[in-house]
């Protein structure tokens, strides 16, 4: 099949597919309104530079932690620095880290669970127990480890939360292929002689992006919160870069002079953030799921 | 394949993992960059410093060398015996036994995971149910609203929110710490015990009650087993009424040569109570309340979410609508039939999410600064101190393994489909 | 709902009111009683422990017996007047034991700490000192230098008693020196070995029964300041084998080997998991100095929290009449304004300096490091940062002590011009050759407020410049800092210092410390510091020190930015407290008015 039919046929269900999920009921309006959330943060962040009152990081005001008014809406921390121009421009460090870490974990753990199980064998059920292994690690720890040893920085950061979540990946898809490489269509592809790797990208793969999918938007929700609380922690980027957790992490110790401000508003967004995740997530997982159909 | 061999498989599988779990822990540890050495001195170090610290240490020695030690360590049966614990090494920051600093942090987390647990699974379950049973109300969507919300709260910031609310501006609740300062931690019951006058002989037989009654257990469960009692069982009853004798006969008479007989479970709550000691027990609960709220918040809504889905298709089967027909009570349909029936799957993910709780405990922990597993995993981790993490995650990967292997057990036994 | 939900919810609701209400109530009257009793309770085991003590005498005489027991009655009687609150102190701190309270070993603020009300050393420093270096005896009544500070004879105290009635005398001092230099090696993270007391002291030598000489290596004028310090605590060698003394669950008398020479006897200790839960000392009956009304307050007990905020709420809360170490600069703030509490300023000992990779470019040019040292703005950040409770700081040695200058305010503070003819000169400018360079922080909090520092010390610099210079921010965790600058990767890098023992002999040689790994050398700055530290001509000393301030601004290898300051907080009814430069704590000298 060419390649540009492929392309073709994708955007062809992409349009039709948006307008297809209004009309699947509860769970078309969680995947809409997850999408809506997502696309307003990464706007709003994409756009914050241009449309915050002030500079988040070297512009701070005498006034250090002043409640909200209206000169400064959110508030002010610690260092007089504006809060509401810190949450506007805040959460691109927790995209950037949460898109890094899912595309790695995608670009290993997806060909690794295709290959592993399509193999099956003893390589296949050593790869399982070594992958069991690292699943049984507490995620956090591994994270907390790397990037205590790595250091900051974003890289560092995506590189600690994809290791976690590099198994979830690779048991999802060999559980997929597990059943899928045992219907007919695959078996009859084989029989008229189809090399593996054509086998695998066309017909298995397709068959198991829907599955994948959901654990990449709940990956990214997991990211997110991994990132968040790395920074929390003090593991995450430098202090001259605004990051939702910084404030999150400065508003814990100003807790004691009653200053909420300072942790309220960015935990929010960092719940709305992956809550948007979440909810694109869960609602492809219902779409998907044919019990609930009624 | 039987339910006997399954277990047995399952254990002997456990091994393995495990085993492999410690080689990646001491591998990792040791090849990433981080020194524990350098760590004891935190002003000047000249060499001569760190070679002695190195070789205090023990990490001096080639890298099998090392990996052998702490293997052989491992299995010592002596140590189990003198100590209590598995030989886990000693902490490079602190030198103290590992596995006791382990074994005295992990009551902490048991009691914050026991407490979360149930909070969430209570919560959770009873959630789902009135979601699934208002299918699309909008007491069903406030619901799934909550459950979909709750995994997306970052677990600090709701525990710092208690905090702020509970502790600094309502004052009702402590923010820290497993019990307040001002009341020392509960020791458990503690009785003491006097040698009885007749000396062992005396204890000897006195324990011949204890006998009769672990005899008689067994003779009522070989009755329930409809063994014959003729030959057989008399002689299965005589002989573990001996056995119980003499066992109980020589343990009680080891307790009493100790003087006391100390009971702590480690978890406040449960000593406290044991101690007899309200106060205690009212401070203990004032602590646990934040953290394990705001844990078991978190963890409920994967429990709302997944009871919905379940018992919404559970409801939808022929044999509810046929109990209902029958004329049943509502609420007898929904939990008798319909939960039973869909609760296999909660069953499995309360085992999983017991294995999540590490992760959440150690932000739980470090918020609350909340003396546990998770706190003390993330400390040593900022110290790098080798032999703690490998023994921590090492004995977490242990209790994760066990859980599952208990759920996966439990499920083979309710689901005879899983057996094969 | 269905009713049978409804009625859980309605249950589980009454259940969360009654019990939260019952407990509310029920534990403040409980508590309440149940402190009073146990107080009553552990002063009538104090006592019984002091009779017992003296039964177990076999060596003291009539005379002794009498005296003790005379003390007893007069203990007793003013038990049985006494009002509890007055005689116990309460103070709360976020501080913990680090291992032990052997002195051999113990090199930890709080160990130290605890050391210090139950130990004696030789001398002392007189509390309240303004420089640190007024020595005042304690356990040595007088003592003689020789001409070439090689040989220091001390005579020692009469009639001093540890408290299972061993008289002191010279041998316990050679003892526990002897002792500390032969753990060394297998102590080397001990505070004898950090301190050198295997390099300073050669050995200790017993003239007479209560005279003892000390042998030095090479003239040490602040060897002074070294028997001050907790490592030199004398030790009781039947407590004190020549191993270490490890903390012992359920003994606290086990745990140490100093054998309760000092103001206070540490009655109770207990840990758990490495963590200090209750630490409280008694007035030590058979202190030397006890006629003299000391310890003003007869019962400390140590509360410990896990954090600054925990601690600031109990303070608040009133459960702690005192909190030293470690409140934040907010809270502190906040407190002070709050008229319930009285909050005690004092001099501080702690630094932070930045300091230069000297061994690749761009600092291996002079001119850059001090064209970067011009452009710190050490004001600002010490206002906003630390809200003013902490000083710039110009010299190495901090002010307070002998030898402080105030060398680096010739640089000026924010001298923009100075920064941008520097870095003209040196070559940089803001189209073809721009100054880059990464400045790192500690991230997990082993220093006070680092990413604030870091960033506004960027700020500052880069603004300097003109655009001429980008900074990168990169921090580590204190290991990994740690493992950076021994690999000697990090270009500029904030770090901090607190002395041992208080002589500008302890800080002056930052400027060129090995252990930095800066890869600066400078002969003439070593000569003078050995020079200083071979007399003990203040005025001379003095001088030395100038000139190595003069230096150190010459060539910024190390530049100091602020020094901390100290502060404790109490109810109004605290006196006696003394926040002077050593950072002790003498809790032997506070009172309940």
């Amino acid at each position: 099949m060419n390649k540009v039919k492929i392309k073709r046929s994708i955007l062809a269900h992409l349009i039709p597919g948006f307008t297809s999920l209004t009309k699947k009921g509860p769970s078309g309006w969680m995947v809409i309104l997850g999408l809506v959330i997502v696309l307003a943060l990464v706007v709003m962040t994409a756009i914050g530079p241009w449309i915050a009152p002030h500079d988040p990081v070297w512009y701070m005001s005498p006034k250090i932690r002043a409640p909200p008014s209206p000169e400064f809406p959110m508030g002010t921390n610690h260092l007089g620095q504006d809060m509401l121009s810190r949450i506007l421009v805040g959460g691109s460090i927790m995209l950037q880290v949460a898109a890094l870490s899912v595309l790695v974990c995608f670009l290993i753990g997806v060909p690794l669970g295709l290959f592993s199980s399509y193999v099956g064998g003893l390589f296949d059920s050593t790869l399982s127990l070594v992958i069991d292994a690292v699943y049984a690690f507490p995620g956090l720890v591994i994270a907390i480890a790397i990037a205590a040893m790595l250091g900051s920085g974003v890289i560092n950061m995506a590189l600690s939360i994809s290791v976690v979540y590099i198994p979830s990946y690779f048991r999802i898809v060999r559980s997929q292929v597990l059943s899928i490489k045992e219907l007919t269509y695959v078996e009859a592809a084989k029989a008229t002689g189809a090399k593996w790797h054509t086998v695998l990208s066309r017909y298995i793969f397709p068959n198991v992006i829907p599955s994948i999918v959901v654990v990449a938007t709940i990956n990214f929700a997991d990211a997110i919160l991994t990132a968040a609380g790395l920074t929390f922690i003090g593991l995450g980027v430098t202090y001259d870069i605004p990051d939702w957790g910084w404030d999150l992490k400065n508003g814990w110790s100003y807790l004691a002079s009653r200053a909420w401000w300072i942790i309220t508003f960015p935990g929010l967004m960092i719940i709305l953030l992956a809550l948007g995740f979440t909810l694109i997530g869960e609602g492809l997982s219902e779409l998907q799921n044919p019990k609930l159909q009624r | 394949m039987g339910l006997r061999s399954y277990i047995v498989t399952r254990i002997l599988l456990t091994i393995p993992t495990l085993l492999l779990l410690l080689s990646m822990v001491f591998l990792v540890m040791r090849v990433l960059p981080g020194d524990p050495v350098a760590l004891h001195f935190e002003k000047k170090a000249e060499p001569w410093q760190l070679e002695n610290m190195r070789r205090k240490l023990g990490l001096d020695k080639p890298l099998w060398a090392q990996y052998a030690d702490y293997i052989f360590g491992l299995i010592d049966i002596n140590y189990v015996l003198a100590y209590g614990y598995p030989n886990l090494g000693k902490s490079m920051q602190t030198y103290e036994e590992v596995g006791g600093q382990i074994f005295s942090a992990f009551p902490a987390t048991l009691e914050l995971a026991i407490y979360s647990m149930i909070i969430a699974s209570v919560m959770g379950i009873l959630l789902g149910v009135v979601a699934s049973k208002s299918y699309n109300s909008i007491l069903d969507h406030l619901i799934r609203g909550f459950g979909t919300v709750t995994y997306a709260v970052p677990i600090f910031f709701l525990g710092i929110i208690f905090q702020l609310v509970f502790g600094v501006f309502l004052r009702w609740l402590p923010t820290g710490g497993r019990i307040s300062s001002s009341v020392e931690p509960p020791t458990g019951l503690t009785i003491i015990l006097s040698m009885p006058s007749g000396g062992f002989i005396y204890n000897f037989l006195l324990s011949s009650i204890a006998g009769l009654a672990i005899s008689a257990i067994c003779i009522a469960l070989l009755k329930v087993k409809r063994v014959k009692f003729r030959f057989k069982g008399f002689a299965i009853s005589l002989a573990v009424f001996i056995i119980a004798w003499v066992v109980y006969a020589y343990v009680s008479w080891y307790f009493v040569l100790k003087g006391t007989l100390q009971i702590a479970t480690g978890l406040y709550t449960i000593d406290s109570l044991l101690e007899a000691n309200p106060v205690k027990f009212v401070e203990s609960v004032k602590a646990l309340l934040l953290p394990s709220l705001t844990l078991g918040i978190i963890l409920s809504g994967i429990f709302v979410r997944l009871t919905r889905t379940n018992m919404l298709e559970t409801l939808r089967l022929d044999f509810v609508t046929a109990a209902k027909a029958r004329g049943l009570k509502e609420s007898t349909v929904t939990y008798g039939y319909a939960l039973r029936n869909a609760f296999l799957p909660i069953l499995t993910m309360l085992g999983l999410q017991f294995a999540m709780l590490l992760s959440g405990a150690i932000l739980t922990e470090t918020t609350f600064s909340w003396p546990g597993l998770g706190r003390y995993i993330y400390q040593r981790i900022s110290f790098r101190d080798y032999t703690a993490i490998q023994g921590a995650v090492v004995m977490f990967g242990l209790f994760v393994t066990l859980v599952s292997l208990v759920v996966d057990i439990l499920y083979a036994y309710f689901d005879p489909r899983i057996r094969l | 709902m269905e009713k049978i939900e409804l009625s859980i919810a309605v249950l589980v609701l009454i259940g969360i009111i009654v019990s939260s209400s019952t407990m509310y109530y029920t534990a403040t009257v409980i508590s309440n009683v149940s402190t009073v009793s146990s107080d009553v309770s552990k002063l009538a085991e104090a006592v019984a422990n002091l009779t017992l003590t003296i039964g177990n005498f076999s060596t003291v005489s009539l005379e002794a017996i009498a005296n003790l027991q005379a003390k007893l009655a007069a203990m007793e009687a003013a038990l049985a007047k006494m009002t509890l609150a007055k005689k116990t102190l309460v103070v709360g701190t976020t501080d913990s034991v680090e291992l032990t309270l052997d002195p051999a070993q113990a090199y930890d603020y709080f160990g130290w700490c605890i050391l210090q009300q139950i130990a004696g050393t030789l001398i002392s420093v007189k509390p309240g000192s303004a420089t640190g270096t007024d020595f005042v005896p304690e356990l040595a009544v007088s003592w003689n230098v020789s001409e070439d500070l090689t040989l220091w004879d001390f005579n020692l105290r009469q009639g001093v008693t540890f408290w299972d009635g061993t008289e002191f005398n010279a041998t316990h001092v050679q003892y526990s020196f002897d002792r500390a230099i032969a753990l060394i090696t297998k102590i080397p993270e001990g505070a004898p070995a950090g301190l050198g007391y295997g390099d300073i002291i050669n050995r200790t030598e017993v003239l007479s029964k209560y005279k003892v000489r000390f042998h030095l290596n090479f003239p040490f004028s602040p060897f002074k300041g070294i028997l001050a310090c907790r490592a030199s605590a004398i030790v009781e060698p039947t407590y004190a084998p020549i191993a270490q003394v490890n903390y012992t669950s359920g003994d606290p008398r086990a745990s140490t080997p100093v054998a309760f020479v000092g103001p206070y006897f540490l009655s109770e200790w207990k840990r758990i998991a490495g963590r200090d839960i209750e630490i409280k000392l008694d007035k030590n009956p058979f202190y030397w100095n006890v006629t003299s009304q000391y310890p003003k307050t007869e019962h400390i007990i140590f509360r410990f929290y896990s954090d600054a905020l925990t601690l600031r709420l109990a303070v608040e809360a009133g459960d702690v009449d005192m909190a030293f170490r470690h409140i934040t600069p907010t809270d502190v703030l906040d407190l002070e304004d709050n008229p319930n509490f009285k909050v005690w300023w004092g001099t501080g000992a702690f630094i932070q300096y930045l300091d230069f990779q000297e061994k690749r470019a761009p600092f291996n040019d002079t001119r850059v490091r001090v064209a970067i040292a011009a452009a710190l703005n050490r004001s600002s950040v010490c206002q906003t940062v630390f809200l003013g409770l902490a000083s710039p700081l110009y010299s190495i040695i901090p002010p307070g002590m002998l030898g402080h200058t105030e060398a680096f305010k010739k640089l000026g503070d924010a001298n923009y011009t100075l920064t941008r003819s520097l870095l003209k000169q040196a070559g940089y400018n803001n189209s073809t050759k721009k100054l880059k360079f990464d400045l790192w922080y500690e991230s997990s909090g082993h220093y006070p407020m680092s990413a604030e520092q870091a960033l506004l010390y960027k700020g500052a610099i880069e603004a300097a410049s003109g655009g001429i210079i980008e900074i990168t921010l990169k921090s580590a965790d204190w290991a990994s800092y740690k493992l950076n600058r021994d690999n000697e990767i990090m270009d500029a890098a904030i770090y901090g210092w607190y002395p041992d023992y208080l002589d500008p002999d302890d800080y002056a040689f930052l400027y060129w410390a090995t252990w930095l790994h800066l890869n600066y050398n400078n002969a003439t700055q070593l000569a003078l510091y050995d020079e200083a530290r071979a007399t003990t001509n203040l005025t001379r000393r003095t001088e030395l020190y100038a000139q190595i301030d003069n230096i150190a601004v010459e060539q910024c290898s190390v530049v100091p930015l602020y020094v901390s300051g100290a502060w404790a907080v109490t109810t109004p009814n605290v006196d006696g407290i003394y926040l002077d430069i050593t950072q002790d704590m003498r809790y032997w000298l506070i009172y309940l008015k």
